[in-house]
């Protein structure tokens, strides 16, 4: 039964196997130069003063093979559509089945290790992807900004192989249900990218409670100023910023995102007589001084000093909700982990339906 | 024989008809809202410097709408292949039904023709519906971005997806031609249509005009840096910001032509030669912190002004204006593409095929 497996499906692990090795050459022949260029170019920008630069610069190089991000991203809903897809609906069409289920093999058993081998198979080509890219895109993922972006975390490390374990078995359900191949290939399709993207976007942010910080609000640029000292709305630059709330001494949400009302913006009106008004919140206890009232450009220090006062007298900060970025591994394990869960209990469901409800 | 292809066909285009119609609904519910933002900035916002596309509004608004839109036009012209191309014909013949058509009243060519011309019109018809919507949808937010030659926006946009469709759906039907077998027509026809997209859109599409040179003068602001390599300092430049135009390269030359040499570069800029500037040999530091976020330290100014003296920025770019020439040349190229595609099924239905 092993061996039928093996038959059916070696064509295409052979395909994959070749593929896989034709992305490891590609990407051990390119990484070590990128690391090169990167210790070269981008790790001194600092002290040359020309990150900005550097850093554009670096992120032009190899664009072709930067892409196998996407290849990382769609190799799960493949799995789920060629390989898991047609395992069962592939039988039932072409009435295979009837001669298999008549063999001294029971059809849990067939069952069984056709989902495990080529479930296996499924994982392990996910994996090995993962790491690849993962490996060679390590320089590239030190200059965006979080390892949480969803353009990073679902393409790196182990979540690709939780996802390929369930669109392989969604794939192989699909089939078991609809019995056509090609029906059941395009359902596998929607209901894979329909449970990754719900599950990204009402689940993933909730798998741990988030942090909360409260940080003074800086009236200049409207985002914070956190410990690290970086100028934006962050504590860390690589933490997963949920949500950033204005509120006033008394616990009032009154903006987001570093300002104040529906549009995000910050600003203060300032009469002749010195009264400093800061916008959709109120009079400030303090004054401006008099001729410190900017007309064009920049605003001077004087009132700059004034309109920070105003804020801290006002008691206004920012709550930020956050994941930290030392929860990162935390998260890929939470996520790969309810993935493969959700895999087995649809193989369970498969077994269930293979053994009483097919004839 | 119309009747026939309608029928096979009824399923698949009653679905992809109802999912067009669920998005038209969502866009033209979010679409006048877009446009209402865009205006209102654009009204308040007056000179050249104020209007920038990070602080318009539409930018941050229905983000993930349009990124996910985006990702369904990218692959819907692959899934076309796929899924109404492949079948087409490798599933006739798998099944043995393509024996009962061939039998009756109609040749293999109307029989061939009619497929074909039914479900490939509908497949440009679908994508161009798509394109459409997401065109009309998406202009506040492309002219705000100003960057319509980006690889997210010049082929997700306009006419472009529809010689996609036809020729993901051409090569689908060959591929199931060629192959006989449903599935390896499928998996071929994916890995066909992804290589031809990326090989046309990173050495064809570049080189369909020659570029136009322009000449910049080197300045801090204008994306200068220096990489110290083991054959000396070297100079990095990016292209300038030109709103709507594709920078293609971008080098730095003299008046002759000649990039900056490393004995040049080494006498103009010593300390950054030197790597004095870097702190402890190796590259220890990792996070040197530069105060406030301008031109940097002196030394890396000097450079510069040393540099500007003798050099300039020259850069290879296409316009803005040849946009609508780029979309006509690329859809074209594809529909020419299916088309030969086209014929060679033709011809193999009918002297190749058993």
């Amino acid at each position: 039964m092993i061996w039928l497996t093996w038959r059916q499906f070696r064509t295409q692990a052979v395909v994959v196997c070749g593929l896989l090795a034709a992305v490891a050459v590609a990407l051990a022949v390119t990484g070590p130069h990128l690391v090169h260029l990167y210790d070269t170019t981008v790790k001194p920008c600092a002290s040359h003063g020309d990150c900005a630069a550097a850093t554009e610069s670096f992120m032009n190089n190899d664009r072709l093979l930067q892409q196998l991000g996407q290849v990382v991203l769609a190799a799960p809903a493949l799995i789920g559509i060629f390989w898991g897809a047609p395992l069962i609906a592939g039988e039932f069409e072409n009435n295979t089945f009837r001669l298999v289920w008549t063999q001294s093999v029971s059809r849990t058993r067939w069952l069984a290790l056709k989902l495990g081998l080529v479930g296996l198979a499924s994982m392990v080509a996910a994996g090995l992807l993962s790491l690849m890219v993962t490996w060679w895109s390590s320089p590239f993922d030190r200059i965006t900004d979080s390892p949480f972006s969803p353009s990073s975390f679902d393409r790196r490390d182990l979540v690709p192989i939780g996802y390929a374990a369930f669109a392989f078995v969604l794939g192989v359900i699909a089939g078991v249900l609809i019995r056509r191949t090609l029906p059941a290939m395009a359902a596998t399709l929607v209901a894979f990218i329909g449970v990754r993207v719900a599950f990204f976007e009402w689940v993933r942010p909730h798998l741990m409670t988030p942090l909360r910080a409260l940080v003074p609000l800086n009236a200049q640029t409207g985002v914070v100023l956190g410990p690290a000292g970086y100028a934006s709305g962050h504590i860390n630059a690589a933490d997963w910023d949920l949500s950033e709330q204005t509120v006033t001494g008394a616990g009032r949400v009154i903006g987001e995102n570093g300002g104040i009302g529906p549009n995000g913006s910050l600003g203060f009106n300032v009469s002749p007589n010195g009264t400093l008004t800061m916008q959709g919140v109120g009079t400030c206890p303090n004054k401006a001084p008099v001729g410190s009232s900017p007309r064009a450009g920049a605003p001077s220090p004087a009132f700059q000093h004034a309109t920070q006062e105003c804020v801290n007298k006002l008691g206004i900060r920012e709550v930020l909700s956050y994941q930290p970025i030392g929860r990162y591994w935390d998260f890929q394990w939470y996520e790969t982990a309810i993935f493969i869960g959700f895999g087995l209990v649809l193989a369970g469901f498969c077994f269930w339906w293979v053994r009483r409800r097919l004839s | 024989m119309i009747w026939l292809t309608w029928r096979q066909f009824r399923t698949q285009i009653l679905v992809v008809a109802g999912v067009l119609a669920a998005l038209a609904v969502v866009l033209i519910v979010t679409g006048p809202h877009l446009v209402s933002l865009s205006d209102a900035y654009l009204k308040s916002c007056h000179t050249d410097r104020d209007c920038g596309s990070t602080t318009n509004p539409v930018m941050g608004t229905d983000g993930k709408l349009e990124s996910g839109l985006s990702d369904v036009l990218l692959i819907v012209p692959a899934l076309i292949g796929i899924f109404w191309g492949a079948p087409l014909i490798a599933r006739e013949l798998e099944t043995g039904t393509y024996r009962l058509g061939w039998t009756q009243s109609i040749t293999r060519r109307r029989w061939l023709a009619v497929k074909l011309g039914v479900v490939g019109l509908a497949s440009v018809v679908v994508a161009g519906l798509m394109s459409l919507m997401l065109t009309w949808w998406a202009s506040p937010i492309d002219t705000a971005n100003a960057n319509r030659f980006g690889v997210a926006v010049f082929s997700l946009r306009d006419i472009t997806p529809l010689g996609y469709a036809a020729f993901a759906f051409a090569l689908g039907v060959t591929a199931g031609v060629l192959v006989r077998r449903t599935l390896p027509a499928m998996a071929g026809t994916l890995v066909v249509f992804v290589a031809a997209r990326v090989a046309e859109a990173t050495w064809v599409r570049p080189h369909l005009m020659s570029p136009v040179r322009a000449t910049f003068p080197i300045t801090t602001g204008n994306g200068i840096g220096f990489s110290l390599t083991p054959d000396g300092l070297q100079v990095m430049t990016n292209p300038p910001n030109i709103p709507n135009a594709w920078a293609i390269t971008s080098e730095v030359v003299n008046n002759a032509g000649q990039s900056p040499t490393a004995a040049f570069m080494k006498s103009a800029c010593p300390s950054l030669a030197n790597g004095a500037q870097a702190g402890p040999a190796g590259g220890g530091v990792r996070h040197v912190r530069v105060p406030g976020n301008g031109p940097g330290p002196q030394a890396f100014q000097d450079c510069v002004t040393k540099v500007a003296a003798k050099y300039h920025e020259v850069v290879t770019y296409q316009p803005a204006r040849r946009f609508w020439a780029f979309q006509g040349i690329e859809t074209a190229i594809f529909v020419v593409l299916a088309l030969l595609l086209a014929g060679f099924c033709f011809w193999w239905v009918r002297h190749r095929l058993s």
